[in-house]
């Protein structure tokens, strides 16, 4: 029997034991996108492979999907007594891990006096995979890269020397690549020999009896959660961009008691580009959205997903049948958010944000350094997020992913490219009594001296961000040449030197009526340049006198009321 | 009259300014503590001085040497009341603060707040130029610009402005230009440019780090230019050294050029304090342990010297959240936050588990023990009901301790968690003590070092307390409670060598460095460092300089720091360049990675004088010694059974040769010491507590069987 207080003290063990596994792996990492952009995820799991712990960097993405694949997957192929020590595996399915074959998924099994106790895992993208580079063209699984079916990355601590001969061959960075599967090793390695610190310490023989009450304990503070919702289906449908036609994304969250069912019926079939999400990735947005909503404070464990069903039919957009083409489906993926949050805005309008930019912008660029070696390079910048009923958005913000961004002087360094400015985009965060974040300017150019392949993922350049109970729309995103051409948002082409391309990310929607916004916020934001005059006038009716840069009250108070307020 | 002999220390902290001067003749110290001064904290510090003088009767023409330390900078970049500041930036980047890293400090908050940029938006300027990442120049300055730029701040009456431009680590030519013709532009506004302030890649964190330099500039002029007159009004002829945050001292003049290197100057004193002491009793590896009211940090030696961080944070939107702060370049004694202090609250969090802090009681109400109306439990709460605080004597008797009101605090927490009352504080204890254990572990491991090596020292009101218990969990098995804990950051100060540092990027592969120019780039960082330690006094017989690389393997991103012999470096040097970074990598990392090209990244110049000698001072005062318990009480040292009957020691009486076994207690006014079962303790060195455990436990390695 374990009394709470030890409970507690074994359970911040294990966190801080993750958090070592996590500072091991991102500082002998080899890529910009796992040390600065923190596109990774880390975890402990119990004999069964119920996550109990994961490590606080990390996107829901890697998270949540590492969680299901280590669970219903790798354990009933790999049960653990049928491993042994210096074991590790390695996979990168999509449908069973994290969604695309970018993301490698590395588990290695612990033992303690002669017994498999437990797991540790982590996800990270890998900075090439082969086939076509990132972005959405392929038609089928088949033309997006080397897939590596569930196997043995290490045997017995020797490492497994064909599959890295048959990786390195097929990648564009072998030494990258390579280099960052070694630091999630170190990675699981550190947190093992931590965990066996710990068992020792307490004189625990594994971590089943921890796990299991963290987890059920986890699950009742959920469904506690869940109860104080009044029973009923609330629903949402968005339209977003699609590769070359808008898709819809439906949900009805049908809230029974204490769980919770989320259903995408009526969201559009899978489509032939590689944008198609797996449900596993729908799953763990999901779960995700639900829990930043509902319950914030609860920890994130195998017990916070039990109370929740998710389904999507088969064969749509968010669960696509194998082998749909599924490189970019974080492009789609990362809008399940958008209409949960709309659809609980009437039971919680306090606990939710209005729309955002959602998907991350992922700008890919390989070709040819002046040396005449290979290069590619690839960063994810954020939109403007959705507006709250007590705040503005925030701008430039990663939502509902949790990457940063990187620094430009390290894109410079790493790659041969030139970042002609990256600014905020005024006028950009919709309109509300709180505004939307903004989102950011970019402008890029190849200095080379010969041209670059610029794969593109690029959503809400046609539908944007939708404001929250009055509130009106952020800006669409758009991608344009300094030469006036128009790259295709989710397609690759070829920037040629002296040619510049400008980035333009959406904004978030606002929260509440324009006209209720207070006109010294209105003018704050058209004397930080957040706004233009013209919008403070035609968006919030709020008339400000561009020489004194005073609100003009009286032409103000007779806009407001000719507008109805 | 004798020769100048009097050091002192001045350390003003947000409640308390300290003053400790040492003669250095007879190891006297004189110590005295008064409130805090605003909005001008050189009132508390010449009131101070003048009581301390006259009380302790040393003429102010015998003080030969004044340090001081202060929390100025940082109460002002938390409280906002800088100046009002401009950033010059590469055109196209000046939304760089306000972009930050576009990520979330918390995953699962949909209401989170950033960290406002220290400049506004309105005052933020596009400067057209840029530099590449290699250092060539894409596109020259444009001067004109600047002088257009100049009329619109003069305008704006603006009071300092912070330079960053692209890559100016790499090539600063730039950013010199700029500074030059705003100096002449622009007379009297305080200026800062980034290559000087925070020479290192990644422009968020240098941007901000140069705003908030320039930010704090015309405050820290101000109160240093007072300071320095009314020292010289009372008689004080002595140089007036300023405390850095990287645990050196400097002149007034670098000081006034570099404000953001004095941030958490006082807790770096309390670092260096141990650091001393641990030294003294002949230890190397040192973990500094100070737990206060509000907070618990850390500090820990490595070869021998406290750790300098080039990345914090300041001013957090969220006390306990990284990512929440302000990010800084500059050089730190590296600490962490390890967690909650003895004013923290008792909870249960939301999966109905027992949690302390953040939230704390603070001075007022305080703990529920203090019955000034606080109702919550707190860890001071559960010292005083396991027996460990002297409800008649905390604080020196200054506050009697309400048993019955902690009782009542715990009510509540133990009818939730289903246990005794009893039983609840002392988990709570060791839930504090486990946490504090488990996060300077998880520091440890980071930097690959093995900490069951470390000698403690604690100090804080509840460090002492709390020292064995935290001890037990790391493994530790010898602790210092040095004397005069209550003052130990200025008593700190006085250790601290008078020292500055410079650092330079210059990324190559070592196969590839050109010598002529690296040692180009040594050279200047010397003699711009020498300048400024020998214009604080030290003769240049007496410099030290010493040099450190960052290196990583090339496409890594974070860089592996190794001492390396400051010479006039040639050929012959690169293979041990790459040998000592080998044996350091591995010593983080357990493995190499093989056939990886190296590459050094920055470059940084120490300059320092010698360390300043003060073993003579000396706190045991064995002339009324009683080295007999002078009481007995029940103290709980396990969840289940009776409380045990310990003696009671009171610290002042403790001759020099005194020794006991554990359990036992030692008080004193400024904080109490448990000694628990199977430690022993004794008086050491200088008036220190040697605490001792007896039965070391096992430290050998689990096994993977």
């Amino acid at each position: 029997m374990i009394d709470p207080i030890t409970l507690e003290v074994i359970w911040s063990r294990l966190i801080s034991i993750v958090d070592e596994q996590a500072a091991a792996l991102i500082h002998s990492s080899f890529t910009t996108v796992v040390r600065e952009a923190g596109d990774l995820s880390a975890g402990v799991f119990d004999r069964e492979g119920n996550m109990i712990a994961q490590s606080v960097t990390g996107t829901p993405g890697h998270i949540n999907t590492m969680a299901n694949c280590v669970r219903r997957y790798v354990v009933p192929n790999h049960p653990i007594d049928s491993l042994k020590p210096g074991d590790t595996l390695i996979t990168n399915d999509p449908w069973e891990a994290s969604g695309h074959l970018f993301d490698l998924t590395i588990v290695s099994p612990v033992f303690y006096r002669g017994r498999g106790v437990a797991w540790f895992a982590s996800t990270c993208h890998a900075v090439d995979i082969g086939g076509a580079t990132m972005g959405g063209d392929a038609r089928s699984l088949y033309e997006e890269g080397l897939a590596i079916p569930l196997m043995k990355l290490f045997k017995a601590g020797e490492p497994n020397h064909e599959l890295f001969d048959i990786i390195r061959a097929n990648v564009r960075v072998p030494d990258q690549v390579i280099g960052d599967i070694y630091a999630q090793e170190v990675g699981n390695q550190v947190g093992a020999r931590k965990l066996l610190e710990m068992l020792d310490e307490y004189d625990l023989p594994d971590i089943e009896a921890v796990s299991a009450l963290i987890l059920d304990r986890t699950e009742a503070a959920l469904r506690e959660a869940i109860r104080a919702l009044p029973d009923g289906v609330y629903r949402n449908t968005i339209s977003i961009d699609g590769f070359d036609a808008p898709l819809t994304i439906a949900c009805a969250i049908e809230v029974a008691d204490d769980s919770l069912r989320v259903d995408y019926a009526g969201s559009s079939p899978q489509v032939d580009r590689g944008i198609n999400v797996v449900l596993n990735y729908t799953h763990a947005y999901t779960t995700y959205t639900l829990m930043a909503v509902l319950a914030p404070g609860i920890p994130n464990n195998e017990g916070a997903f039990r109370p929740i069903d998710v389904r999507a039919p088969d064969g749509s957009i968010l669960n696509c049948r194998r082998p749909a083409p599924v490189s970019a489906r974080h492009l789609i993926g990362h809008f399940v958010s958008q209409p949960l949050l709309t659809a609980l805005a009437d039971v919680l309008p306090e606990r939710v944000i209005a729309n955002g930019s959602a998907g991350l912008w992922n700008t890919m660029m390989d070709g040819m350094n002046e040396n005449g070696e290979e290069f590619a390079y690839i960063f994810f910048s954020a939109g403007g997020m959705g507006a709250a009923h007590d705040r503005d958005g925030l701008s430039a913000t990663a939502f509902p992913s949790g990457i940063m961004g990187v620094p430009v002087e390290a894109i410079e360094t790493a790659a041969p490219l030139l970042m002609h400015r990256r600014e905020l985009r005024p006028d950009s965060g919709g309109p509300g009594r709180y505004r939307g974040g903004m989102g950011q300017v970019m402008e890029l150019e190849i200095i080379t001296g010969a041209p670059a392949n610029h794969s593109c993922m690029y959503d809400r350049t046609g539908n944007p961000a939708q404001g929250l109970l009055g509130g009106k729309p952020g800006a669409s995103g758009q991608a344009r040449l300094s030469d006036g051409g128009r790259p295709h948002p989710k397609s690759h082409y070829v920037l040629q030197p002296g040619q510049r391309v400008v980035l333009s990310l959406p904004g978030g929607g606002g929260y509440g009526e324009p006209r209720e916004r207070d006109p010294q916020r209105v003018l704050a934001d058209a004397r930080q340049g957040y706004i233009s005059l013209e919008a403070a006038e035609k968006d919030y009716a709020v008339v400000i006198d561009a020489a004194t840069m005073r609100v003009d009250e009286a032409a103000t108070a007779a806009l407001r009321k000719e507008r109805g307020g | 009259m004798t020769a100048p002999s009097v050091l002192l220390a001045v350390d003003i902290g947000g409640t308390f300014t300290d003053l400790v001067a040492l003669n250095v003749s007879n190891g006297r110290i004189a110590v005295e503590k008064l409130l805090t001064t605003y909005p001008d904290p050189s009132l508390a510090v010449l009131n101070g001085l003048r009581d301390l003088l006259e009380r302790a009767d040393i003429p102010p023409a015998s003080i030969r040497y004044v340090v001081h330390g202060t929390t100025l900078i940082t109460n002002t970049l938390i409280e906002r009341k800088g100046a009002k500041t401009a950033l010059l930036a590469t055109a196209g980047f000046r939304d760089a603060v306000e972009i930050g890293n576009e990520g979330r400090y918390d995953m699962y908050d949909l209401a989170l707040k950033k960290p406002a940029p220290l400049v506004e938006r309105r005052l933020r300027f596009d400067v057209p130029e840029r530099m590449l990442a290699d250092g060539r120049v894409w596109r020259p300055l444009d001067e004109a610009c600047l002088r257009e730029l100049a009329a619109k701040l003069r305008a704006e009456a603006v009071e300092a402005v912070a330079i960053c431009f692209l890559h100016a680590y790499t090539n600063p030519d730039h950013e010199l230009t700029a500074l030059t013709a705003l100096r002449e532009l622009l007379p009297g506004v305080a200026l800062s440019a980034s290559h000087q302030v925070a020479p290192g890649m990644r422009e968020y964190p240098r941007a901000s780090t140069t705003s908030a330099n320039a930010y704090v500039q015309p405050i820290t002029d101000g109160y240093l230019a007072r300071l320095e007159k009314g020292m010289r009004a009372g008689g004080i002829d002595a140089p007036l050294n300023i405390m850095l945050s990287s645990g050196g001292t400097t002149t007034v003049a670098a000081a006034r050029a570099f404000p953001i290197r004095l941030v958490e100057s006082g807790p770096a004193g309390g670092a260096l304090a141990g650091l001393h002491w641990g030294r003294r009793l002949g230890e190397r590896d040192v973990l500094a342990f100070d737990m206060g009211g509000t907070t618990a940090k850390a500090a820990l030696t490595r070869a021998g010297e406290l750790a300098i961080s080039h990345q914090s944070e300041v001013a957090h939107v969220h006390r306990f959240k990284r990512g929440s702060g302000l990010p800084l370049m500059a050089p730190m004694i590296e600490m962490i936050e390890i967690g909650a202090g003895g004013g923290s609250i008792a909870h249960l969090n939301a999966l109905g588990l027992p949690a302390v802090g953040p939230e704390s009681a603070g001075s007022a109400p305080g703990p529920a023990s203090y019955g000034k109306g606080g109702k919550k439990p707190t860890v001071t709460d559960a010292d005083l009901l396991l027996g460990y605080l002297n409800p008649d004597y905390f604080a020196g008797g200054d506050i009697r301790l309400d048993v019955r009101a902690a009782r009542d605090s715990f009510a509540e927490l133990s009818a939730a968690l289903e246990l005794p009352l009893e039983r609840t504080a002392w988990g709570l204890h060791q839930l504090v003590n486990e946490n504090m254990a488990a996060a300077a572990r998880v520091h440890a491991a980071e930097r690959g070092l093995e900490i069951r090596r470390y000698c403690m020292v604690a100090t804080g009101g509840a460090g002492p307390v709390h020292a064995c218990g935290v001890a037990q969990g790391l493994g530790i098995s010898r602790i210092i409670i040095p004397p005069l804990a209550g003052v130990g950051s200025a008593f700190g100060f006085l250790s601290a060598p008078i020292a500055f540092d410079f650092t330079r990027s210059y990324v190559a592969r070592l196969d590839a460095l050109d010598l002529d120019e690296l040692n180009r780039i040594l050279t200047d960082l010397e003699n711009d460092g020498r300048r400024i330690v020998q214009a604080a006094g030290v003769s240049s017989a007496e410099i030290n300089v010493s040099l450190s690389i960052d290196m990583r393997y090339v496409g890594q991103g974070y860089e592996v720091r190794v001492p390396f012999p400051m010479q006039a470096l040639n050929a012959g040097h690169i293979a041990e360049m790459q040998r000592v970074f080998e044996a350091e990598y591995r010593a983080f990392y357990g493995q190499l990675a093989q056939g990886v090209p190296i590459e050094a990244v920055n470059w940084r110049v120490l300059i320092s004088g010698p360390q300043p000698q003060i073993d003579q001072a000396t706190f045991a005062d064995s002339a009324d010694a009683c080295d007999q318990p002078i009481t007995e009480r029940h103290l709980r040292f396990s969840p289940e059974g009776a409380p045990v009957k310990t003696p009671i020691y009171r610290r002042e009486g403790l001759g020099n040769s005194w020794s006991a076994a554990g359990p036992c207690v030692i008080e004193e006014a400024a904080s109490t010491t448990i000694v628990l079962p199977d430690w022993s303790a004794r008086v050491a060195a200088g008036g220190c507590l040697l605490l001792t455990r007896m039965s070391e436990r096992d430290a050998s390695e689990p096994t993977v069987s």
